[in-house]
C-alpha cells in the first residue's frame, strides 16, 4: 500500500489557510435579502399576542414569517427513527427557552430587518422557569413540557432507558466496599468560527438552492423537505465544507426558515447568525448529572454498578433520546462489569436545547466512570493502572447490552501508556493480553457473563 | 502556598457509526477519458479530513496516484446520499462506500485493459497508474490509455457505485437494554495520562502534559489522525478546566456571548502532547480503519480530575475544574471536611450534589448497603 497510510497534505488545506475556501458566507447572490429573527426574551412564557403587520409595512421589508407559514410546524430531527417531534420550527403559543425563534423578517439589509423585528407586536405571559435538572426530575415540580418533565417514548413507551444485567443485589451483598459519587460535566458551546449561516436562492425552475453549512447535507435536506412538504427534487443543497461543526451543525437551524422566506418573498435570502446568537441561542453540549455506586472487592474487582443519569435536554428533545441510549450502552466504559442496574432519563429544562457534540452521550459517561475508577483505586489503595487492567474488557466478555467483545484493545492501550509514562507493572500485568479470561483473571463472578467469541 | 504536580490516567472506548446503525453512505465515481478519477459523495468535510481520506482510499483501491483523484461533495444534485459527518462515521462508513465504488471502477478498467491486451482480466493488476500483467511486468498499459480506449474505442463510460449500510438494529429490550445485534461498528480504544500543576493559592490548574495512546485500527493518513487526536485533546482540556456555558449552573445568567467572555482553550493553554498510535485493524472498516474523531476529547477530563487529586488531594467532579472549585474544595479540606462519608461498607462522595438533596421524594438514588 502506498497511498493509504501516507502522510498526504489535506485535500483542502491550502485553500483553508490562504482564505480561498468558499464558505456559505462567501457566496454572493445579487439582490439578496437579509434575515433577522425575533427571539424569545424569556426562559418560559406564553405568547398571548403576535401581530407582524407593523413590521411588514416598513419599506424594504419583503417577507415576515411566523409559525402560520410553516406547512409542517413540528418535525423531529429523529422522526425518521420513530422518535416523536416536540419542537415547533417557530414558536406558536409558548416559548420554552430564551432565544427561541418566534418570527423572522427578510429585508433589504440587516438594519431594516432588525428594525422590523423590533416593530413586531408581541405580548408574553411569563411563567416560572425550571433550570435545575434535579428539580425538574422531582415528580412534585410543575410541568414545563407538554409531555411532562421527562421524555416518555423509549421502547414500550418506557419513560427511561434501562439496563439490567446479572444480579445487582448479589453484587452489592458480596461487595467489600461500595463507592458512591456524583459527576456533573458542564454544558459547553461548539464555538465554531463559522456561525450558523444560510443562503437560499429561489430558482426560475421553482426549485430552491440552499447554501448550507450543515454537517449532513442529505439529513438536513430531509428535514427541510419534511417541514415544507416537498419532494427532494425541489431542493438542491450546496455545501460540503463546514467552518467548524463539532456536532452543532447537525441541527438544521437556519435552512428551513430561510427557504420559507425565499418562497414568500420570491427573492434570495441570507441569514448569518451574529456571534452572540451563535453563543447564546445555538444548541450546546448537554450538562449531565450522573450518580454512580460501584460494588467492589478489596482486591479491586468491580462486581456491580448502579447508575442514575439525568440528561439535561433543555427545552426540547432533539437528539437527546439517541444520546442517552448511546450513553447507557457505554456506561461500563472499557471494563467488564457483570451486574448492572442503569436508569437514564432525558429531562426537560428551560435552557437552550442541547444537541449532539463530539463524543455525544459518551464524553459524559467516560468522565464519570473513569474519575470513579480512579477514586475506587484510591479508596482501595490499589494501583490505578493495575485495577484498570484487571477489569479491562477482554475477548469473549459481554457489553452492558449483551454484545460479545471480539477485539478489544483496552489491555494494549493501557500497557503502552504505562510504558510511555515509565510506570512499572508487575509481570502478570505486563504480559497480559486481550485473549479470553482464564485462571486468576476469570473469577467466579465473571464466568456467567463470558461467551464464546467464535460464535459472534 | 505552593504549586503541586500530579498525574492521572483514564482509559476509554468508543463506537464507530450511528448508534443502532441504519445510517447509509453512498459514493459514485466516473473516469475521465485520460484516466483521471472523479469521486462524488455527499459527505461534508467539517475539518475531519474526509475529502482527503476518501480520495486516498479511492486512489489506493484502484491503484492510481493520489493526485489523479478529484473529490466533489459540493451538492446534492451530483452527489449521492450520505447520512452525514457525525458519529465518527465519515472514514469508516462513507470511506467504505468510496472503497466499494472504486472496486467497481477497477473491475471495469481491467475488463477494458483485458480486451486491449488480450489477457484475461484476472491476470492483470493496477499499480501506480499502470495495468500490468501479473508475472510479466513488461506487458502493461497505462490507465490513461485504458480510459481512452473505453471512451473512444469501446464507447463505454467507466463508473462505479458504492453503498455502505449496516441495517438498523431496532430491537432494544426495554427492560434489560439487551440488543439482538451489535448497535455499532468497530470499537476504538484509548488511554490518556495527564500531568498537571495546581496552584493552591489561586486554584489554577495548568495541564502540563497529555500522553495519549489510541488504537486507530489503521491510520489511512497518520498526519490527519494525529491532528484529530491533538485537536481533540485541546477540546478535552477545555471541557476539563475551562469551558462552561453556564458558569453558575443551573443558573443561566452570565452566559458568555463572545469568544472574549467564553473561556475556550487558546494556544497558551496547549500542553505538551505526545501521541502514540497502535493499529489493531477493524474487521469491517476500510483497510482496517476505525473512527476516532469523537473519542479524541473524551479521556482528558477524567485523567485531569485524577491528576488534580494526585496534586492537592481533592476530587472536583463538577466540570470544568475551575480555580473557584479547586479553592472551595481546598478550603473544605483544610476545615476538616471534604472527606467521603463512611457508613458500613459504603464510601459516599459528593452527597451535596445528589438528586436526593433536591428531590422531595419518589425519584431518588438509593443504594443497597
Amino acid at each position: 500500500m502506498k497511498v493509504v497510510g501516507a502522510r498526504i497534505p489535506r485535500y483542502d488545506g491550502v485553500a483553508h489557510v490562504t482564505g480561498r475556501t468558499t464558505y456559505v458566507d462567501d457566496v454572493r447572490v445579487p439582490g439578496t435579502l437579509w434575515v433577522k429573527a425575533l427571539r424569545s426574551p424569556h426562559h418560559h412564557a406564553g405568547i398571548t399576542r403576535l401581530d407582524t403587520q407593523a413590521a411588514e409595512e416598513i419599506p424594504g421589508v419583503h417577507a415576515v414569517i411566523t409559525w402560520q407559514d410553516v406547512p409542517l410546524l413540528e418535525y423531529g430531527h429523529l422522526s425518521a427513527l420513530g422518535i416523536p417531534a416536540d419542537e415547533p420550527l417557530l414558536a406558536k403559543d409558548e416559548v420554552r427557552y430564551k432565544g427561541q425563534p418566534i418570527a423572522l423578517v427578510a429585508a433589504d439589509d440587516e438594519e431594516i430587518a432588525a428594525e422590523a423585528v423590533s416593530r413586531i407586536d408581541i405580548d408574553f405571559e411569563e411563567r416560572p422557569a425550571m433550570l435545575d435538572v434535579r428539580q425538574a426530575f422531582d415528580p412534585e415540580s410543575p410541568e414545563i413540557h407538554r409531555e411532562g418533565n421527562w421524555y416518555k417514548h423509549f421502547e414500550d413507551e418506557m419513560d427511561r432507558r434501562q439496563i439490567r444485567k446479572g444480579d445487582i443485589e448479589w453484587a452489592f451483598e458480596h461487595a467489600d466496599t461500595i463507592v458512591q459519587g456524583v459527576y456533573r460535566p458542564a454544558a459547553i458551546e461548539h464555538a465554531p468560527i463559522e456561525t450558523q449561516t444560510c443562503q437560499v436562492v429561489p430558482e426560475a425552475s421553482g426549485r430552491l438552492t440552499i447554501y448550507s453549512c450543515t454537517q449532513a447535507l442529505y439529513f438536513s435536506m430531509g428535514v427541510v423537505a419534511a417541514h415544507l412538504q416537498v419532494p427532494l427534487n425541489k431542493l438542491k443543497f450546496v455545501g460540503g465544507t463546514t467552518g467548524g461543526g463539532f456536532g452543532g451543525k447537525v441541527d438544521t437551524a437556519t435552512e428551513t426558515m430561510c427557504a420559507l422566506l425565499a418562497m414568500k418573498s420570491g427573492k434570495p435570502v441570507k441569514w448569518r447568525w451574529t456571534r452572540e446568537e451563535e453563543f447564546l441561542c445555538s444548541s450546546t453540549r448537554a450538562p449531565w448529572h450522573m450518580e454512580l455506586a460501584d460494588a467492589v472487592t478489596k482486591d479491586g474487582w468491580i462486581l456491580g454498578r448502579k447508575m442514575l443519569t439525568l440528561h439535561d435536554a433543555g427545552a426540547y428533545s432533539r437528539f437527546s433520546p439517541y444520546g442517552l441510549t448511546k450513553h447507557s450502552f457505554h456506561h461500563t466504559g472499557a471494563y467488564t462489569i457483570p451486574n448492572l442496574q442503569f436508569d437514564g432519563y432525558v429531562v426537560y429544562t428551560n435552557r437552550t436545547p442541547t444537541t449532539a457534540m463530539r463524543g455525544f452521550g459518551v464524553t459524559s459517561v467516560s468522565f464519570a466512570t473513569e474519575t470513579h475508577m480512579s477514586r475506587i483505586a484510591d479508596v482501595l489503595g490499589i494501583d490505578p493502572i493495575e485495577i484498570r487492567l484487571k477489569n479491562a474488557n477482554r475477548i469473549g466478555d459481554t457489553s452492558p447490552n449483551g454484545i460479545v467483545y471480539t477485539d478489544p484493545s483496552t489491555v494494549s492501550t493501557i500497557q503502552t501508556m504505562a510504558e510511555a509514562i515509565g510506570h512499572e507493572l508487575p509481570a502478570d500485568y505486563r504480559t497480559m493480553t486481550s485473549e479470553p479470561r482464564t485462571g486468576a483473571l476469570l473469577p467466579e463472578h465473571l464466568v456467567a457473563q463470558t461467551a464464546n467469541p467464535e460464535e459472534h | 502556598m505552593a504549586k503541586h504536580r500530579g498525574k492521572g490516567i483514564a482509559a476509554i472506548e468508543y463506537p464507530t457509526g450511528m448508534n443502532q446503525n441504519g445510517d447509509p453512505s453512498q459514493a459514485w465515481i466516473k473516469v475521465k477519458p485520460d484516466g483521471r478519477i472523479d469521486v462524488f459523495a455527499g459527505t461534508a468535510d467539517i475539518g475531519n479530513g474526509s475529502k482527503t481520506i476518501q480520495s486516498q482510499i479511492v486512489a489506493e483501491t484502484i491503484g492510481v496516484p493520489y493526485d489523479w483523484v478529484t473529490y466533489d461533495n459540493s451538492n446534492t444534485d451530483s452527489s449521492p446520499m450520505c447520512t452525514g459527518t457525525f458519529a465518527s462515521r465519515a472514514t469508516f462508513v462513507a470511506g467504505m462506500a468510496a472503497l466499494k465504488a472504486a472496486q467497481e471502477v477497477k473491475v471495469k478498467l481491467l475488463e477494458i485493459a483485458g480486451k486491449e491486451l488480450e489477457i484475461d482480466p484476472s491476470d492483470l493488476e493496477i499499480i501506480d497508474g499502470e495495468v500490468i500483467a501479473k508475472g510479466s511486468p513488461q506487458t502493461k498499459m497505462n490507465v490513461a490509455d485504458v480510459a481512452g480506449a473505453a471512451t473512444f474505442g469501446h464507447g463505454e463510460l467507466i463508473t462505479g457505485t458504492g453503498a455502505q449500510l449496516k441495517p438498523y438494529a431496532a430491537i432494544i429490550d426495554s427492560e434489560t437494554g439487551t440488543v439482538d445485534s451489535p448497535p455499532h461498528s468497530a470499537i476504538s480504544y484509548a488511554t490518556c495520562a495527564a500531568e498537571v500543576e495546581v496552584d493552591d493559592e489561586t486554584g489554577q490548574v495548568q495541564v502540563l502534559r497529555l500522553q495519549q495512546c489510541y488504537d486507530v485500527g489503521r491510520a489511512i493518513n497518520p498526519t490527519q489522525v494525529e491532528g484529530q487526536i491533538e485537536g481533540g485533546a485541546m477540546m478535552g482540556l477545555g471541557l476539563g478546566v475551562l469551558e462552561n456555558c453556564y458558569p453558575y449552573y443551573p443558573d443561566v445568567e452570565n452566559r458568555g456571548g463572545q469568544f472574549g467572555s467564553y473561556l475556550a482553550p487558546g494556544m497558551e493553554e496547549m500542553p505538551q502532547i505526545d501521541t502514540i498510535m497502535i493499529e489493531n485493524p477493524s474487521a469491517d472498516g476500510p483497510y482496517g480503519a476505525k473512527g476516532i474523531g469523537e473519542m479524541a476529547n473524551n479521556p482528558q477530563p477524567p485523567a485531569i480530575a485524577a491528576a488534580v487529586y494526585d496534586a492537592v488531594g481533592v476530587w472536583v467532579t463538577e466540570l470544568p475544574i475551575t480555580p473557584e472549585r479547586v479553592l472551595r474544595a481546598l478550603e473544605a479540606k483544610a476545615a476538616g471536611g471534604g472527606e467521603p462519608r463512611r457508613e458500613g461498607k459504603k464510601v459516599v462522595f459528593d452527597e451535596e450534589l445528589s438528586v436526593n438533596t433536591v428531590s422531595s421524594g419518589g425519584m431518588r438514588f438509593e443504594v443497597p448497603a
